[in-house]
């Protein structure tokens, strides 16, 4: 392997442009913030952990925190600087290459995922997440959209719900008389 | 007699048999369909599993890990992607059989091949572990200290290039593992008074969010990329094939266990170097490398499944990872109540010799697989990333939240995905954070003991290690991994190479 290769080793989207992981000798946009942002949030981690134990005993609880974000601080340091020798690659773009909309759009779906899940219940904010991004992402009729997103939630809900008897929030759904439905359709079958 | 009884625990319980087969299948097509990654399967059903006994848990993330490291060739061979990072090296040659029309018989040596790599990696677990757990014994808290720190760095410079960007991933894991309240003095550490934060961050939304969010929003920018159709024929490989690269594979499998067994280091490396080996060693190859060599095939396939077993080794008798998915499993031994460690090999040898049978039974379970379902298998590869992205978010939310019943380790789970998702673009590798985060502890932990039981004196903690032959080759290997990254290096190498180039 190229020993410049930067990539992550998850890189298996079968695109062997710039995504994911950039460039040997360019700066991908954003790169140089993110590289600042890093620097910035290691310093203060630092701070923070020298206000543990100080240097109060090479044993105490802050000289872990301390040396890992001591580490933290120059490497991050080191990076920004070799990043901002860096020329920035002329044929990407912040919104076309590192955050498209349509990445933006999925994350705020996600955050109003997490908002809604506890009053809502699981199943309504599942469907309405399921639906909305399927038909954003997929382009396809109502009809497919609608038959995907629900199936697969019947299918997930049902697998995990039941077989890995994960507790989820039921929210609006009386999702406890609806397992005992379940139940009752399986006891009434095995009789 | 006990040790074949525990080996033998799955085949003679029938729902852990299934549930190894199960496993298998899921991660044959887990690692084939590209965007779903084995570390990503592993971390979401940690938390699925949660409650469940700790052997049906172990028996389904196992088969997924053997299944996964085999299945990224199919789609390496097929289309050129591999389905994961271990099958890199697989698409060099897989590919070009594929486009001669030849993709049946690169899946069948493919396949034949991964469960040969296989068994050799668990015979050699199955043999070596007991060992290296003995040896493990006499391990003071420094060298273990010394392992985690040299695992990290190992993941973080072989991974990915850059090892800076290594490092400060690695440091940045253990920074998360120490947030919360400290085990020994009950201090605040990271918690900027904030209650929340008291508790720590759960690991499992650390990794779900780094592995399973963070790639489903990298893989949304790969949303309208088609499927391809691939026309398969006979697969089963004929035994002079097989013969015929024996002694190649017998190499490759044994580069396999020794990277794999680095703690750190996994099948990914492994499959490149055993690569790398094959082109030095086959004086005629059929054809070139790169053209479709059958031996780029067999190299890389028995190298990444023998590091399966490889990779236990570590993690069972040491409590350090062997890559990323061993991370996992360790991260699942603790919610489970277990520590893997030494002391789990002497207390629970049951434990162990069950992992074996089970590495044992998914492996078979893989020739099983590989070599049938093709059909199925190319409908399977052609569901569009349109309803996939969607699932694997909704799962991810899913796992996250089902550990602890908690709002907030969805919310922690998120905020890693879009951290991850950055790091990818630019860069910085993920397995370190989540090595780090699992290691944080250990590190700590042996710290504090090695450094107290020298009396607070650093001095004398140096002359500890230089007393050692085995702290002494630790502390050397790592702190060449850092000489190496420096201009000193660079400058020293670039003289070397010159001088021989002049000769």
């Amino acid at each position: 392997m190229d020993a410049d290769f930067r990539g992550d080793a998850d890189h298996h989207d079968g695109t062997s442009d710039a995504t994911p992981g950039g460039y040997a000798d360019k700066r991908r946009p954003g790169e140089a913030v993110f590289a600042l942002l890093m620097t910035i949030g290691s310093a203060v981690l630092l701070w923070n952990a020298y206000g543990i134990s100080g240097f109060e005993a090479l044993s105490s609880p802050g000289s872990v925190p301390m040396a890992t974000s001591a580490v933290m601080l120059i490497s991050a340091l080191v990076i920004l600087a070799k990043t901002l020798r860096m020329k920035t690659a002329e044929n990407e773009s912040l919104l076309k290459d590192i955050i498209p909309v349509v990445v933006m759009i999925m994350i705020v779906l996600l955050i109003a995922f997490g908002i809604l899940l506890t009053p809502l219940g699981f199943i309504p904010t599942a469907a309405l997440f399921l639906i909305i991004s399927i038909k954003l992402l997929a382009r396809r009729g109502w009809p497919m959209t609608l038959a995907v997103a629900l199936g697969s939630l019947v299918v997930i809900w049902l697998v995990f719900r039941i077989i890995f008897t994960v507790l989820l929030p039921s929210g609006i759904v009386p999702e406890g008389e609806m397992i005992q439905y379940f139940r009752n359709i399986f006891a009434s079958g095995a009789a | 007699m006990s040790v074949l009884h525990d080996f033998f625990t799955v085949f003679l319980q029938p729902q852990l048999f299934l549930l190894v087969g199960l496993g298998t299948f899921a991660g044959v097509y887990v690692g084939a369909i590209p965007g779903l990654s084995v570390t990503m399967a592993v971390s979401i059903l940690i938390s699925f599993t949660f409650s469940w006994d700790v052997y049906p848990a172990i028996s389904l993330m196992i088969g997924i890990y053997m299944g996964g490291v085999y299945g990224g060739s199919r789609t390496a061979i097929l289309l050129n992607i591999p389905g994961a990072p271990s099958a890199i090296a697989t698409a060099m040659d897989g590919y070009p059989m594929a486009k001669r029309g030849e993709a049946g018989t690169a899946i069948g040596v493919t396949t034949v091949m991964s469960f040969f790599g296989g068994l050799v990696g668990i015979a050699v677990l199955a043999l070596a572990a007991p060992f290296v757990s003995d040896f493990a014994l006499k391990f003071q808290p420094r060298d273990y200290m010394l392992l985690a720190v040299l695992g990290i760095l190992l993941v973080g410079s072989l991974s990915s290039g850059s090892l800076i960007k290594g490092i400060f991933s690695g440091a940045l894991g253990i920074g998360i593992g120490a947030v919360g309240m400290d085990p020994l003095t009950f201090t605040q550490r990271f918690t900027f008074d904030i209650p929340l934060l008291t508790q720590g961050i759960s690991f499992i939304a650390v990794m779900i969010g780094m592995f399973g969010v963070s790639e489903a929003l990298l893989q949304l920018h790969n949303i309208d990329l088609p499927a391809v159709r691939q026309k398969i024929d006979k697969i089963v490989p004929s035994f002079g094939t097989v013969k015929k690269h024996l002694p190649l594979s017998l190499q490759t499998s044994t580069i396999g266990v020794l990277i794999g067994a680095l703690p750190g280091t996994g099948g990914d490396i492994a499959a490149l170097m055993a690569y790398d080996h094959a082109k030095r060693v086959t004086k005629n190859p059929e054809r070139k490398f790169g053209e479709g060599a059958i031996e780029g095939l067999v190299a890389p396939e028995t190298a990444n499944n023998a590091a399966v077993g490889g990779a236990f080794i570590p993690m069972m008798t040491l409590g350090i990872p062997g890559d990323a998915v061993t991370a996992i499993m360790i991260g699942a031994l603790f919610i489970h109540g277990l520590n893997p460690g030494p002391m789990l090999m002497i207390d629970q040898p049951h434990m162990f010799w069950f992992i074996v049978g089970a590495l044992v039974t998914a492996n078979f379970f893989m020739l099983l697989f590989g070599l049938t379902g093709i059909k199925l298998f190319t409908k399977i590869v052609e569901i569009p990333r349109a309803f996939l992205i969607p699932l694997i978010m909704l799962l991810s939310i899913v796992g996250a939240y089902a550990v602890n019943n908690s709002i907030t380790d969805v919310y922690w789970m998120l905020g890693f995905g879009v951290f991850g998702y950055f790091m990818r673009h630019y860069g910085y590798p993920l397995g370190p954070v989540i090595l780090g985060v699992i290691l944080s502890r250990l590190l700590d932990d042996n710290w504090r003991r090695a450094i107290i039981s020298e009396r607070e004196d650093l001095g004398r903690f140096f002359g500890g290690i230089f007393s050692s032959p085995l702290s002494t080759v630790l502390l050397i290997t790592v702190v060449l991994i850092f000489v190496s990254q420096t201009p000193l290096w660079t400058k020293a190498k670039a003289r070397l190479f010159k001088k021989e180039a002049t000769e």
